[in-house]
């Protein structure tokens, strides 16, 4: 049985200006140990998928709908006392800024103690020695001294760092990691990626990995799927995603990428940008943008089917097979001119 | 100790030449008189020069000094030390009337397509700021200017009466091109312009820059942490690190055949969009972190996280900017031998390097 | 930190400077004389007068009066005798203070509970109807003004309905047996019940809104979605992380807000007769006794320099941020 399962989730905003859905019908699963990447860009409604399973949205002005089954119960309709218990617990998340995740006034001691003993019966000492034990593990050096420091006399990377042994404290099954690397320095990303590349190997948890950063996905994922305005409209494994792309924004994305290992004298711009959430096109929502519009683009929205050469990978588009592939094969030849 | 700008000769047909650089912040101290105990040295020592119609990348992470470094270019900030030359002329010192003139010569694109724009005013009087401080043109002439920026830049020149919050942030962002095209400069410095945005904006972003350089024959210095981006768009790229400049080449020497080791480890960080590739490589990781600006280390900066290190020579002589040829410097005592390396690899040839006398070229 | 000690208290002299010998000038360059004042204004006769201005040093020229009193101030800690009573300065200001402070602290109390309850709950429940009735009441509490919302309460609560006294002030302390004042506790806080809600009506609403403002803030910041992503119930989110944060501003108010009352709450202190400092700085002002007015004037900055310098030392060491750089 699959560690989390969401079937068709939604998830739409009560604002002053209308109903912003930033989540449309997603559906997907996630296995023990497996690591799934979320790629979009701002607005695609990547973060707001997860914090919906987390149940991190604000309560007023929230209308959920479908189904999040973390072994077998569904998160959405949990009672809150019961989502407590799972959260920083059986799953567990971390944020993009590490300057502003922790709180600035509490020693990182206190912080990570707290998250030991809302799930553990055990005593304050036990705790400390825990959270001790995760900052070795996460690699600050003396962690004995500096737990009881505050996270301003942290550096960024060093407080992500601790970020990350919070979440992994209580062993969750599940991290998910919402752009953990985004505000680091390349430098610091690369440690931090290796660090969490190495913490799943030691301990077995799932990851989810939304980023926007194709590179992250491609080192890190086993599985991807990429969100656009709301929906899902590419979904494979990471090897199908990048050598046999399907859907035109996946192409738009490969192509604007500039390379280290490619040398592309003019990137593929896609035109406009991201449609309002408040209002959006009929029909496909990526078609104002397209460079393949049809008419039936305009009118009908497609369906997320599966590609006839491979059942696992899915893709939302109206455009036949035959040009995808010729398409794809185009990308490809382009941008990896110099690969291998 | 420093050896002179050996990488960039000056033939005269520079447009911009600047020469050890220093910006150091005073970090005070006392009751009633402030006395200087120590500085933040955010530039260290900075010297290149730039080709008209070239495109210098500045490359480096946060806290290398060269956001800094740009603004004492611009002169929005007094450089401590050091001259900086523009089109033959020394503008270090000048003062704030006779700097006027020049600033229709060089401009400036900022980073954050949100604060560089004046919420308050419209965009049409943004865009001609610029031109009405010049006295450049009546105010009819200056709208139909504006208007001929508006459409360059791929925005409707309709939306002259538009304020910046009706704009997304890439279009924010072509307004501040717009912004700094408008009085005709000849070199504009372009401070993170694409970092805040989407990646597919920023395609749109980065073509438009290249297209005006063609057209207009621009010089651009190109500053950002992103090695993709820089590579797409320089053709020459400088590496800093803790205020100085650790290497500088042209675009394909850098990113093919690095000699330092900094550079390595940057190059070596940046993830592959390929799975395969991706998966494979054993990145060169770099262990610690930034050190602080107010305390560097002794002689070569990088010393404490380098992979190379040797004992009693990097963190004892400070190394000068090496030749390799061709505008390619290196301040290193023990360059990359070859590219690419992985961690074990850069580790050992750095032992092995040490017994014999490292081959690299005198300083010219 | 000691450092910072010494340029802060180093400040403070030169403040205390500045604002005694502002004081002095003002009444130095007024149109009215001290002298004649107390001789009875209009009326006064001429011996009256050279005699007047003799004792009172008037004859001699301004900085040697302003260099005597500060000579008295700093070594014999005596503010001098007031013109018009020739009685000591100290021993008014000694009698006066304890009223100040009595409704000071007691109305910082009160402006505090409601603050921190309404402000707080606000917050938790914005565009509630609780929380719009709270905004109308920190409007009323801003615009008001303290002299008629003291007469209203006075008129309402002690005339038509009997329900506390009208003015005055009973020392806590128990008043002299044939006095005919009240004296004791109880009668102290009786008649301190309408004096604290005028005064503590202004403050409470500026720190409602404020309260209710910071919160809502820190509600939204990073770190307390991590807190909430870690499984804390919301009780614990809420005391532990967003009102450690958001409280934090209100400690250096609060202690700039008391120092300012300490000054003298004059509004207050006249409707409901207290005689605090208020009220004799007042009186001072009007039989122009420069002593007096002196005197008060040195208490209440003082006071407010001693008050903000132990609020900032406060806050730097509640908040690490400060105190450990």
């Amino acid at each position: 049985m699959a560690l989390l399962d969401v079937k068709d989730l939604s998830t739409s905003f009560r604002t002053e200006d209308g109903i912003v859905t930033a989540v449309e019908g997603v559906s997907f699963s996630v296995e023990k140990g497996q690591t799934l990447g979320i790629v979009g860009e701002s607005g695609s409604g990547k973060s707001v998928t997860c914090l919906t399973i987390m149940g991190l949205n604000p309560k007023r002005n929230t209308i959920t709908s479908g189904e999040a089954l973390w072994k077998g119960d569904d998160l959405l309709t949990m009672k809150s006392n019961d989502l407590r218990q799972v959260r920083g617990n059986d799953i567990s998340m971390i944020f993009q800024d590490p300057m502003t995740s922790l709180n600035p006034v509490l020693t990182i001691g206190r912080q990570l103690t707290e998250a030991v003993l809302l799930h553990r019966d055990v005593t304050k000492k036990v705790a400390r020695a825990r959270a001790v034990e995760l900052l070795g593990a996460v690699g600050i050096p003396r962690a004995q001294t500096r737990i009881d420091d505050y996270p301003h006399q942290f550096s960024g990377g060093m407080r992500q760092r601790v970020m990350i042994a919070m979440a992994l404290i209580n062993d969750p099954d599940l991290l998910i990691a919402d752009e953990p690397t985004t505000a680091l320095d390349v430098t610091t990303q690369a440690q931090i990626l290796s660090l969490m590349k190495r913490l799943q190997e030691d301990f077995g948890s799932a990851i989810i990995m939304i980023t926007h950063d194709l590179g992250v996905v491609a080192e890190l994922a086993d599985d991807v799927f990429v969100m656009y305005a709301a929906n899902v409209v590419e979904q494979a494994t990471v090897y199908d995603l990048f050598s046999q792309p399907q859907h035109p924004y996946t192409w738009g994305l490969m192509g604007s990428l500039p390379r280290l290992d490619a040398d592309v004298e003019r990137l593929t711009q896609i035109p406009g940008q991201p449609p309002s959430l408040l209002n959006p096109p009929r029909g496909c929502r990526f078609h104002p943008r397209c460079p393949y519009v049809m008419e039936v683009c305009k009118t009908t929205v497609p369906a997320l089917k599966p590609t006839s050469r491979d059942p696992n990978h899915f893709e939302k588009c109206h455009l036949d097979e035959e040009t995808k592939e010729r398409e794809a094969a185009k990308l490809l030849a382009a941008t990896m001119a110099e690969a291998g | 100790m420093e050896t002179a700008p050996a990488a960039n000769p000056q033939t005269g047909e520079e447009l911009l030449v600047v020469e050890n650089v220093r910006k150091y912040f005073p970090i005070t101290r006392g009751i009633i008189f402030q006395k200087e105990i120590a500085s933040v040295k955010a530039v260290d020592g900075v010297s290149f020069s730039v080709k008209p119609g070239e495109t210098l990348g500045i490359v480096g992470e946060s806290g290398c000094g060269k956001s800094t470094l740009a603004r004492c270019i611009m002169k929005l900030l007094e450089a401590t030390d050091g001259k900086i030359t523009f089109e033959g002329r020394d503008i270090t010192k000048l003062s704030r009337p006779a700097m006027r003139p020049i600033r229709r010569e060089m401009t400036m694109i900022f980073q954050d397509p949100y604060a560089s724009l004046n919420p308050r005013k419209r965009v049409g009087f943004i865009i001609g700021e610029p031109l009405e401080v010049h006295g450049l043109g009546s105010s009819s002439e200056i709208k139909r200017r504006v208007q001929e920026l508006l459409e360059v830049v791929g925005l409707n020149p309709e939306h002259y009466n538009r304020f910046p919050h009706e704009f997304s942030g890439g279009q924010r962002q072509r307004i501040g091109v717009a912004r700094a095209l408008a009085v005709n400069p000849k070199l504009i410095v372009c401070d993170e312009p694409v970092s805040a945005l989407d990646v597919s904006v920023q395609a749109q972003i980065l073509n438009l820059l290249k297209d005006l350089q063609d057209d207009f024959g621009l010089t651009y210095i190109f500053i950002a942490h992103d090695l993709n981006v820089v590579r797409h768009i320089s053709d020459r790229v400088m590496v800093m690190y803790l205020g100085k400049v650790v290497e500088v080449a042209s675009r394909d020497v850098l990113y093919r055949e690095p000699k330092h080791p900094y550079t390595g480890a940057l190059l070596s960080a940046v993830p592959i969009a390929n799975p395969e590739l991706g998966r494979s490589r054993q990145p060169i990781v770099l262990e610690g972190d930034v050190p602080s600006p107010v305390n560097p280390p002794s002689a070569c900066n990088f010393h404490p996280r380098c992979p190379r290190f040797v004992e009693g020579h990097c963190d004892v002589e400070d190394p000068p900017l090496y030749s390799f040829g061709n505008g390619h410097v290196a301040a290193c005592h023990y360059p990359l031998e070859r590219w690419p390396m992985n961690a074990d690899e850069i580790r050992r040839a750095g032992e092995r390097t040490k017994s014999e006398h490292p081959e690299q070229p005198l300083p010219a | 930190m000691f450092r910072y000690l010494v340029r802060r208290t180093l400040w403070a002299i030169l403040l205390f400077i500045v604002i005694t010998f502002v004081t002095f000038v003002i009444f130095f360059v007024g149109p009215n004389n001290p002298a004649r004042a107390v001789c009875g204004g209009e009326q006064a006769k001429r011996e009256c007068l050279v005699r007047a201005t003799a004792k009172l040093g008037l004859d001699q020229p301004m900085p040697v009066q302003y260099w005597k009193f500060v000579k008295q101030l700093v070594i014999h800690q005596d503010l001098g005798e007031s013109f018009a009573t020739s009685q000591s300065v100290n021993q008014r200001i000694k009698e006066a203070a304890p009223v100040t402070a009595s409704l000071v602290f007691g109305g910082a109390i009160l402006w505090m509970i409601i603050g921190l309850t309404v402000g707080i709950y606000s917050a938790l429940k914005p565009r509630s109807l609780t929380d719009r009735f709270a905004m109308i009441f920190v409007l009323i509490g801003v615009s008001a003004h303290p002299v008629w919302i003291g007469l209203i309460l006075e008129y309402v609560f002690g005339v038509r309905l009997g329900w506390t006294p009208i003015a005055n002030y009973a020392n806590f302390f128990g008043a002299p047996s044939d006095s005919g004042q009240p004296g004791g506790p109880w009668q102290w806080f009786y008649h301190l019940i309408l004096p604290w809600c005028t005064f503590a009506l202004l403050f409470a609403a500026l720190y409602v809104r404020m309260i209710r403002a910071n919160v809502m803030e820190t509600l939204n910041e990073d770190f307390v979605r991590t807190a909430r992503a870690k499984g804390a119930p919301e009780r614990q989110v809420l005391v532990s992380h967003v009102l450690r944060n958001a409280l934090l501003p209100v400690v250096t108010m609060l202690g700039m807000d008391i120092g300012i009352g300490l000054g003298g709450a004059i509004f207050t202190e006249y409707v409901f007769q207290l005689p605090g400092l208020g009220q004799t700085a007042i009186i001072g002002i009007n039989n122009q006794d420069l002593a007096i007015v002196q005197g008060v004037i040195v208490f209440a900055t003082v006071a407010i320099i001693v008050f903000n310098l132990l609020v900032d030392l406060l806050y730097a060491w509640i908040d690490p941020r400060i105190r450990l750089t």
